[in-house]
């Protein structure tokens, strides 16, 4: 055999190959990542009935990339957040994550919001097969968290299954024999809800669906008469904070006063008030959290962000909503920290699996990232809402029980949060 | 010859003096040689192939040896005479090129003879669904064109609709007459496909709003004629129904058990439901499904961008495609000799699953969409499934089919919100082309570790995707919807100006002289000039049939 022909007929080959390879792959660096910037995108209800509370998220993330970005940025480049505004429609959110990824160009996408809306995008932008990282979803929905069906979707806060489960047990301890009611938003949330008190053993004397969107003063009258009228003393409700409200007005307007326990997406007492829930009636209601109190100054994740959020947004309170978007870009930080001087889309994603478990975070719960785990946190706990809507641990302190999304039992953790890193910037 | 004056002269060329050059001029006997006549610099030539189907054909005096031979789409098989529906006649007369606005609209005509291309077109014998005699007559017309013009040295194909199938094989079938080939809104692949989409729609039409129609299972002859009429009719009726429907909430008086059994469910949810089985788009014409009127803050705003919108968008898109649903059913199970259509095991609510999330709003929850799925359950007596004849189904298992194989450069252009020829029929296209141009990655690779050169793989055929915006329905001041203005880009079925059929024609000219498509800047500017753009990234959904 002739070597030097063996050779050379290899080395065409391999820079054929090469070449194929290297026409898939765009031209310089990773979409998204500059020598100076990382372009990060959002798409969420910033207007419409859905979006009150919840467009409070990307000012807060901002702000908390703002401070990172003013102290060095990660690896020297800044952060840049694009917000579009989906107004909670699933269809609006496939043509907003297209044009993030397309026009904008994002590197990632991150904080995206509503069950509905990250299905559809998963769908039909397919971020899976275009690898495109979507990153700290805002909903619970258990699905997220099969790996195989959506692969660059990480999900962050414990599924609604989790959270029913947990609830259905905290329901069961401390109101056994009282009538229960709920209500739910028609769809995979309130599916997943469904299930989780179903996993519980919690029966419902009365079960009210309402369809997404269709949440107003004129249906909440329907919801709170159906409760009113099978004599429910104990009420439940998940649903966004439109719809919590609606319901929570329109039950102080009736004069009707169940104990309420509110779901977690539509919990936040700083958007409840501005929705015109009188403080007395939420005054003694109850809710469930995975991140603390956002009025406990004594947290010390609270008040770093606090500072850092009300240096940066004057005026602006510090509610629920804020501490779930600067939590979520203090974990993008790390992530991107993970992700290496000159971070990739599979090199942020190979990041999160291998060392998100043990990031700093503001919730009480454990990350359950792995190689074989798409599962954020897994863990609430309970609390009551003071009159001035501050919701305080029940018992004095936060006591959290974890659970996962099949037939695992609901156990007290005895997880340990790492400590907010110095300043608040991580040095992961 | 004084070429350049005579350039100058066919650029000055209106379409009215196009037209008056005449496309109907005809001999008396078939395959008798062509009756031409010139003027204006054109020869303009008239004859019948063998199969006694008309074709013309058009040559200016300065022609550059490239020819375009066209296919038209598809034309009702039966006249559609009464008011309530676009009246439409049989016509037999032949289409040299894309005639977008109708047949007096010459522009294209005019912009490839300005630029000294040749064109043909054969109107095929009978229209309806005639794929395999418009195979063979293109072939016979490419023959004859170059018999009478022997300076041809380039064809390209090209056709709309049924005519981007009749294109693609006969681009499959002949690659030694084609050099390039062209597919706008083409269906594409196994004809049951659309045909299926058809059957799901108007049964459920039938099943939810009227269940006196028929759907399918036409008499023979001019019987069935008829009752495809009535049936269209109906649905003429039923829409028009509909549209009050969406906004009463009050089912229409022709719905029977249905509207009964689901009387608290909004009429526009189960409207709705069907546009998702048939796989019809939720954006129209007129409707994005994602804004409102007024304020984004409103209720009103919400409400009609969540919950009515992607109905009226179904509604307008089934009104705009009924009657290709009903004719194209009534005339292929006339070549069939029966009743193709079987949904008896059809599973609805698996095929709509994911749909089920994103409009979850609009299907009024999840205990509204179980209802509607339990009304359809093939168990329920009062929605009973269609039961196609077996003969039927094996006939038109064998009518002619796409291969999928690319073997001339190939491009498409396609409306992703097209309600009668689904963008689905194009993602199959890349699809199968996927496959192709791995293998041809692989190969060349593999020759190069042989031969000690390397030489590239040329693509061969690349998608133009027409993308409706994201936001454009227009409203009144008092917030009804205004449908006045023309449809969008990317909606409708074949909604094309001249102008971007004209840039298309030029994309294919150059695919013809590079014998390959390689989506450069030069091509992507034709492409935008066209209304389409290359992403490869885009998938459009494929058709319910493939799904299975």
């Amino acid at each position: 055999m002739n070597m030097r022909r063996g050779y050379k007929r290899l080395l065409v080959a391999s820079v054929a190959a090469s070449a194929l390879v290297a026409s898939a792959l765009p031209a310089n660096a990773e979409t998204g990542i500059s020598a100076t910037e990382i372009k990060l995108g959002i798409t969420l209800p910033m207007t419409g009935a859905a979006a009150p509370g919840y467009n409070k998220l990307p000012g807060a993330m901002q702000a908390y990339f703002d401070y990172v970005n003013s102290n060095g940025g990660v690896n020297g480049r800044k952060i840049k957040l694009v917000v579009k505004d989906d107004g909670y429609l699933p269809t609006l959110a496939v043509a907003k994550t297209n044009e993030l990824i397309l026009k904008d160009k994002v590197f990632a996408v991150v904080g995206a919001l509503g069950t509905a809306n990250n299905k559809a995008v998963a769908r039909s932008v397919d971020l899976g097969r275009r690898g495109v990282p979507s990153l700290f979803i805002n909903t619970g929905y258990s699905g997220f968290a099969d790996g195989k069906k959506y692969p660059t979707t990480y999900p962050l806060f414990p599924s609604y299954i989790m959270e029913a489960k947990i609830m259905g047990q905290y329901i069961k301890d401390n109101f056994a024999g009282k009538k229960l009611g709920l209500i739910y938003q028609d769809d995979d949330f309130g599916s997943d809800a469904q299930a989780g008190f179903a996993a519980a053993g919690v029966k419902f004397d009365v079960s009210v669906p309402y369809a997404s969107g269709s949440q107003s003063a004129t249906t909440a009258a329907a919801w709170i008469g159906k409760l009113k009228a099978a004599g429910v003393e104990v009420a439940i409700i998940f649903g966004v904070t439109s719809a919590t409200g609606a319901a929570l007005a329109t039950s102080a307007a009736l004069a009707y006063k169940p104990q309420w326990i509110l779901g977690s997406v539509g919990g936040d007492a700083t958007t409840l008030k501005a929705l015109g829930v009188p403080a007395a009636i939420l005054a003694g209601a109850q809710g469930a959290s995975f991140l603390p109190s956002p009025g406990d100054a004594t947290d010390e994740y609270v008040k770093q962000f606090t500072d850092i959020y009300t240096k940066a947004v004057p005026g602006s309170s510090f509610d629920n909503n804020v501490l779930v978007g600067m939590n979520t870009a203090m974990l993008t930080v790390q992530a991107l920290r993970a992700a290496g001087k000159n971070p990739t889309r599979a090199s942020l994603m190979s990041g999160i699996e291998s060392q998100g478990s043990k990031w700093a975070s503001a919730s009480f719960s454990p990350i359950s990232y792995s190689a074989s785990s798409h599962v954020g946190y897994s863990g609430y706990w309970f609390g009551t809402y003071n009159l001035s809507g501050v919701m305080l641990p029940t018992g004095g302190k936060y006591s959290i029980y974890t659970t996962d999304s099949g037939s695992g039992a609901v156990s007290k953790s005895t997880y340990m949060r790492p400590a907010m890193p110095a300043k608040g910037l991580p040095n992961n | 010859m004084n070429t350049k004056l005579i350039n100058k002269k066919l650029a000055l060329l209106t379409a009215g003096v196009i037209a008056a050059a005449g496309l109907a001029l005809v001999p008396s006997t078939a395959s008798a040689a062509p009756v031409c006549a010139t003027a204006n610099y054109i020869e303009s030539c008239g004859g019948v192939t063998s199969d006694g189907g008309k074709y013309a054909t058009m040559v200016p005096a300065n022609f550059n040896g490239t020819m375009f031979i066209y296919s038209h789409g598809y034309r009702y098989n039966q006249d559609v005479p009464f008011a309530g529906y676009a009246v439409s006649m049989i016509t037999n007369n032949p289409a040299p090129a894309p005639m977008p606005g109708g047949a007096t609209d010459k522009a294209v005509i005019t912009y490839l003879l300005s630029n000294g291309y040749g064109i043909a077109g054969s109107a095929y014998k009978t229209q309806g669904w005639n794929a395999q005699e418009a195979v063979a007559a293109d072939v016979e017309l490419i023959k004859t064109f170059k018999e009478k013009y022997p300076n041809t040295k380039k064809v390209i194909a090209w056709g709309e609709s049924l005519g981007g199938f009749i294109t693609q094989a006969l681009a499959e079938q002949h690659p030694e007459l084609v050099d390039a080939a062209g597919l706008i809104c083409p269906a594409l692949g196994d004809v049951r496909a659309e045909l299926q989409n058809a059957g799901d729609a108007l049964w459920g039409l039938k099943t939810f709003f009227d269940p006196t129609i028929k759907g399918h299972g036409y008499s023979a002859g001019a019987a069935g004629d008829t009752e495809a009429l009535v049936d269209l009719g109906k649905i003429v009726a039923v829409a028009t129904a509909l549209k009050s429907a969406i906004s009463t909430n009050v089912w229409p008086d022709s719905s029977g058990a249905a509207g009964k059994a689901l009387a608290a469910i909004p009429p526009r949810s189960a409207l709705l439901l069907v546009g998702l089985m048939a796989g019809v788009p939720t954006k129209s014409a007129h409707f994005d499904s994602t804004t409102g009127p007024g304020s984004k803050n409103s209720a009103a705003y919400t409400s009609f961008a969540t919950a009515g919108a992607p109905a009226l968008a179904v509604l307008e898109n089934i009104a705009q495609s009924a009657g290709l649903a009903v004719l194209a059913t009534r005339d292929i199970e006339a070549r069939t000799g029966g009743a193709f259509y079987d949904n008896s095991k059809t599973d609805y609510a698996a095929r709509i699953a994911d749909d089920l999330t994103t409009y979850n709003a609009a299907l009024s929850g999840n205990t509204a969409i179980n209802g509607m799925l339990a009304f359809i359950n093939p168990a329920n007596p009062a929605a009973p499934r269609f039961k196609g004849d077996a003969a039927a189904m094996d006939k038109l298992a064998g009518f002619m089919k796409n291969t999928g194989k690319i073997n001339v450069p190939t491009v498409s252009l396609h409306g992703t919100a097209d309600p009668a020829v689904p963008a689905g029929n194009t993602q199959w296209l890349v699809d199968q082309y996927a496959a192709q141009w791995e293998a041809a990655k692989a190969a060349a690779v593999a020759k190069a570790a042989s031969s000690g050169k390397w030489s590239a793989p040329k693509q061969k055929f690349v998608a133009l995707w027409n993308n409706p915006p994201t936001s454009y329905t227009k409203f009144f001041s008092d917030g009804t919807p205004d449908v006045s203005g023309p449809a969008v880009t990317g909606t409708n079925h074949y909604n094309y100006t001249a102008a971007q059929l004209s840039a298309f024609a030029q994309i294919l000219v150059n695919a013809a002289t590079n014998g390959h498509v390689q989506p450069d800047g030069t091509f992507r500017g034709l492409g935008r000039k066209a209304g389409g753009i290359v992403d490869s990234s885009y998938r459009a959904p494929m058709l319910p049939y493939y799904q299975k």
